[in-house]
């Protein structure tokens, strides 16, 4: 642990100088920003700010979050904010499974929500249906620091922000402390060798440390691509073309993963994202990646194992330490009347206050994408969810090191990297490693090498 | 005057031996009926039980998981406190039943024609209705959507009731062109020879005699309509104006954690009662609508 | 009584009823109410969706033609998926249409007994049909979820298996298999719904000349259960048969494609590229391309079914 600490602390000292020098720049570029800040937004007379219109109303669409108090705090704070400015405020929360037909069907009728939620890099999907909001994230950057730089990826198309950064869904290992000191594991590994050796210790409990290789929409990603890169492994290289899973280190991550599968960690190519949860809730496993749901229910519901529980950050490769976490923006969609009101509403959403508002009340299941939001309270208050702060640093996009972009989301929503992993690792761990490498190629290779 | 073909089945001839009044009655009938009812109901079983579990019994499997040890009705009431589950029925019902009866008045008239009368074209205009169920709707709702901008319906229930029709009306023209032509054309024929109009002998003949081929249309559209779910997410927003499959999904699936006591509860109050009704509903027409109308 | 009707109506109304009485006027006349329906909300999606499989369309962006490039991307694309899911989607067809056939026949010919309770039990029979289809699929997966699968817990506790029992979503013939039990499980219903209606519709006195020349009630079933039920039987199995082919939302909710793709469909894989991947000309492409086959199948089914008898 201390180790861990040392390098997040670090890590926190340089993103205080980038937001002190970020906020030093902008207000030498614009200095109007940094007075309309000052003193309130609806005073100063600056045309940078949007303004709402009083009679306007917006509806945004988004995800129902696994925390229902947050969602019902989001709501509370549109509402108050609408009241406040004259605004009618209509959010919808649908599934995450649902979203994105919502969402295509909107872009493709030109009609629809003023806001809607991206996941992952749909900015890149509908770019032309996302208005620009570079201003707005600069007003952001002002105020905020400097985004995260996942969030920024995904949400910029060609310099251009499409997308006002929201949130991150950070995702850690949950484990069993009562079954970990039983294998005689003291702390959780701390590398992807030490997991390895750490399963099979659990082997003897009973309880094995279990996590999906289908096709889950969030936890087959977070858990393989991370595995993958650890190890050198990478989907395309940087210019986003050429296709490079071909190699040695993806030979190495694979390899990796059946000797884990073969000493004891077990793989469920038939889970889905609620299925370590339940496991987790019903005492079956010692041991699961996934965002903080399953503490935070534990903790707020079932109060079974919340003391033999505790959060731990993604374990290093011999290529270093690596991490994928959900990530959502805010899209202001280009048919919206009220553009205005709907970039001014998610601009009072993210001021400082409001927002660790909410993610007090999400209680770990969110964290903030600015530097503003690194030392949010609410990580703080239980260092168990500690954990949860620590992976966003190293988190990273499907298809790194390229940026995202249209081809990357077809090689994510095809679980591509996924299924690679999972043909190896079927029948035990002892799938064929060549055979896997060469379908993950070539479906890899039809979707990049598309005109 | 006939009488329907259920007693006629059922009634054994004269002569038999004794004992297959029970023994091979039993084989015939109620063992494969007690079989197709184990299997049919026990997911439903399931369901019922899960929906009377607390939370941590949920997970339990340390007993038995058939039975339920501290029932709770807990997730029934969260149903209708907490959700706008009653609004979601009543829209269900609303859109189902009015969606309903435009497509069997469409179909009953376009599925006589087609299988009825002969004329140029008829052929191809089958063909064509149909053809349009081969485009999955998994695309269709794109377009789709684009002609619901243009009518200002979004967030309207007039969207789900005129658009249900697109897929109801193929599939009850083609189901009743099969009532239709397993009709005798004597029949018409005959009262054609009286005197009597087309358009007379399609009304007091043909529609009367395909009736339990009608209302099985009648029962498939209202399901059909009942279960939609892609156009009822794509086109409603407001959790007031949604129905039972939407918004019991949406409400009650948060993120990766699924509250299953609650939704096994809205899936039972959502399927039980209309189940009820249908069983009516199908005896009524298994009861011998055609009693008195095929001469006997 | 057409004397009559015609004595009390006007002349002109007279000759209009005349005009409808010669069967090409009034056939087309009664099908105004539904191709006026169809034309309004299908036309135009219909041939939208047809266009789009031949264009290079992204979401939110029209394409261009392109010809059959999207098809020829598919059926080129080496890493097999494509053909995997078409494989898959005719056996997921065929495979369930032959028990929901046999099934809904014997279910029909069960309910068309008179016994007790009969009200409850066709109510029961009925409910795998009516329950909200996202609903049950969710609850099927989780019947099958390895760690609760209640199905296993049954199977271990009389000992037809050792435990933990088969993984049902996590192999892939297991994986094939549970989506076709969920299938017919679900479909079986329809069939016997329309099956029992369309033994109503034949008449009884058919049965009653049968058993007076002692025929068997096998060979009453044959020579006229079957022959007389055949347009109904045909036109359910052409309705169901299509259905299944684009079925979408039970397979996707309890598989999803997964293990590694080994149990996708034509429906899932155009969904995937169509919607999350942003290609619509491809998935369009996907889902389009047994088109042709189908159209000819139902061209065929619709004159079988106008052939005089």
């Amino acid at each position: 642990m201390p180790k861990g600490n040392k390098r997040t602390r670090s890590d926190w000292s340089r993103r205080e100088f980038l937001k002190t020098a970020g906020v030093a720049a902008a207000t030498l570029a614009f200095p109007e920003i940094i007075i309309s800040c000052g003193g309130q937004s609806s005073t100063g007379p600056s045309t940078t700010i949007p303004k709402a219109r009083k009679g306007a109303s917006i509806r945004l669409l988004q995800w129902t979050s696994f925390v229902k108090p947050a969602d019902a705090e989001f709501k509370r704070q549109a509402a108050e904010w609408g009241a406040a400015n004259g605004v009618t405020v209509a959010i919808e929360t649908v599934t995450g499974d649902q979203l994105q037909p919502k969402t295509a069907a909107a872009v493709e009728a030109n009609s629809g929500p003023d806001i809607i939620q991206m996941q992952y890099g749909w900015p890149h999907l509908y770019t032309d249906s996302c208005l620009d909001v570079s201003n707005e994230v600069n007003i952001l950057i002002g105020k905020l620091g400097k985004p995260d730089p996942v969030n920024a990826a995904f949400c910029q198309v060609d310099g251009k922000w499409r997308a006002i950064p929201y949130t991150i869904v950070p995702n850690a290992w949950t484990y069993r402390t009562d079954y970990f000191q039983q294998a005689g594991v003291s702390s959780f590994p701390k590398t992807w060798d030490e997991l390895t050796a750490a399963a099979a210790k659990l082997k003897t409990t009973g309880k094995h440390i279990e996590q999906t290789d289908g096709h889950a929409y969030g936890d087959s990603l977070t858990m393989w691509n991370p595995v993958l890169w650890g190890f050198g492994g990478k989907e395309v290289n940087a210019d986003g073309k050429t296709v490079a899973i071909n190699s040695k280190e993806t030979r190495d991550a694979i390899r990796w993963a059946q000797g884990a599968v073969q000493a004891g960690f077990v793989v469920h190519p038939e889970w889905l994202d609620p299925d370590n949860n339940q496991a987790y809730h019903a005492d079956r496993i010692s041991g699961t990646l996934n965002g903080a749901s399953i503490y935070i229910r534990e903790k707020i519901e079932f109060h079974h194992y919340t003391d033999v529980t505790n959060n731990a950050p993604m374990p290093s490769g011999p290529k270093g330490t690596f991490a994928m976490n959900l990530i959502f923006n805010h899209a202001v969609m280009k048919w919206s009347p009220d553009a205005e009101t709907a970039k001014a509403m998610l601009l009072a959403l993210m001021e400082k206050d409001t927002y660790l508002k909410w993610t007090a009340i999400a209680a770990g299941y969110n964290a903030g994408p600015f530097d503003a939001f690194h030392n949010d309270p609410v990580f703080a208050a239980d260092p168990k969810l500690k954990a949860f702060q620590d992976v966003v640093a190293p988190g990273k996009w499907p298809g790194w090191p390229a940026l995202p972009s249209k081809k990357t989301a077809q090689a994510q929503t095809q679980y591509i990297v996924a299924d690679m992993f999972a043909k190896a690792l079927a029948n035990g761990g002892t799938g064929d490693i060549e055979a896997a490498v060469k379908g993950a190629e070539t479906s890899l290779k039809a979707i990049f090498e598309r005109p | 005057m006939a009488t329907v073909a259920r007693p006629a089945l059922g009634k054994r001839p004269a002569g038999r031996v004794i004992g297959d009044r029970f023994v091979g009655r039993a084989i015939r009938v109620y063992l494969p009926l007690l079989l197709l009812l184990v299997v049919t109901l026990f997911p439903f079983y399931w369901m019922a039980v899960t929906s009377f579990k607390s939370a941590s019994e949920l997970f339990d499997f340390s007993v038995s998981p058939l039975w339920v040890r501290q029932p709770t009705l807990e997730w029934y009431h969260h149903l209708f406190t907490e959700t706008n589950f009653p609004h979601w029925a009543f829209n269900t019902a609303v859109v189902a039943t009015v969606s309903t009866l435009i497509s069997l008045f469409c179909s009953i008239l376009a599925g006589y024609s087609l299988a009825r009368l002969r004329y140029r074209g008829a052929d191809s205009i089958g063909w064509g209705i149909f053809v349009t169920y081969l485009v999955p709707p998994t695309l269709l709702f794109l377009p789709l959507t684009i002609v619901i901008r243009e009518l200002h319906l979004f967030n309207n229930l007039w969207a789900l009731i005129l658009t249900y029709p697109t897929f109801l009306i193929p599939f009850c023209t083609w189901m009743l062109m099969g009532f239709f032509k397993g009709i005798p054309r004597e029949l018409e024929e005959a009262a054609l020879v009286d005197g009597a109009t087309r358009i007379q002998a399609m009304v007091r003949i043909a529609i009367p005699l395909a009736l339990p081929g009608i209302l099985a249309a009648a029962l498939f559209a209202f399901t059909l309509s009942w279960n939609e779910f892609l156009y009822a997410l794509i086109f409603m927003n407001d959790s007031l104006v949604k129905t039972i499959p939407v918004g019991v999904t949406q409400e009650l699936i948060h993120g990766d954690e699924f509250f299953w006591g609650e939704l096994m509860a809205a899936a039972l109050l959502g399927s039980v009662p209309v189940a009820v009704l249908y069983s009516f509903f199908v005896d009524y027409f298994v009861a011998g609508m055609t009693a008195g109308a095929v001469k006997g | 009584m057409g004397t009559a009707t015609r004595a009390a109506v006007p002349a002109w109304s007279r000759r209009r009823v005349r005009i409808f009485d010669r069967e090409a006027p009034l056939g087309y006349l009664l099908l105004v109410p539904t191709l006026l329906v169809l034309g309004i909300f299908l036309l135009y999606p219909f041939l939208f969706g047809i266009w789009l499989s031949i264009t290079d369309s992204e979401l939110g962006n029209l394409g261009k033609f392109i010809g059959l490039g999207n098809y020829r991307f598919e059926l080129r694309n080496t890493d097999g998926v494509f053909y995997t899911a078409l494989v898959n989607t005719f056996l997921y067809t065929g495979i369930t249409t032959v028990f929901k056939l046999g099934l809904g026949l014997i279910m029909a010919l069960l309910l068309n007994q008179a016994f007790p309770f009969r009200r409850f039990v066709r109510a029961a029979l009925l409910l795998p049909y009516i329950i909200p289809t996202v609903l049950s699929y969710e609850a099927w997966r989780w019947m099958f979820d390895p760690t609760f699968s209640v199905i296993n817990w049954l199977l271990v506790h009389i000992h037809l298996v050792p435990y933990p029992g088969p993984n049902w979503l996590g192999v892939t013939s297991n994986a094939m298999a549970a989506l076709m039990i969920v299938n017919v499980w679900r479909g079986t219903p329809f069939y016997a719904i329309a099956f029992l209606a369309g033994m109503q519709v034949i008449p009884v006195d058919l049965y009653e000349a049968a058993r007076v020349d002692g025929a068997t009630r096998w060979k009453q079933f044959t020579n006229i259960t079957l022959p007389l039920l055949r347009p109904v039987l045909l036109v359910v199995l052409l309705l169901s048969t299509i259905l299944t082919f684009a079925d979408f939302q039970g397979p996707f909710v309890l598989a999803n494609g997964a293990p590694y793709n080994s149990t996708q469909l034509l429906s899932i894989w155009a969904y995937q590229w169509g919607i999350p991947g942003g290609a619509i000309g491809i998935g369009a492409a996907i889902s389009l391309v047994l088109f042709p086959l189908l159209t000819l199948v139902v061209a065929g089914v619709l004159f079988l079914l106008r052939r005089p008898e």
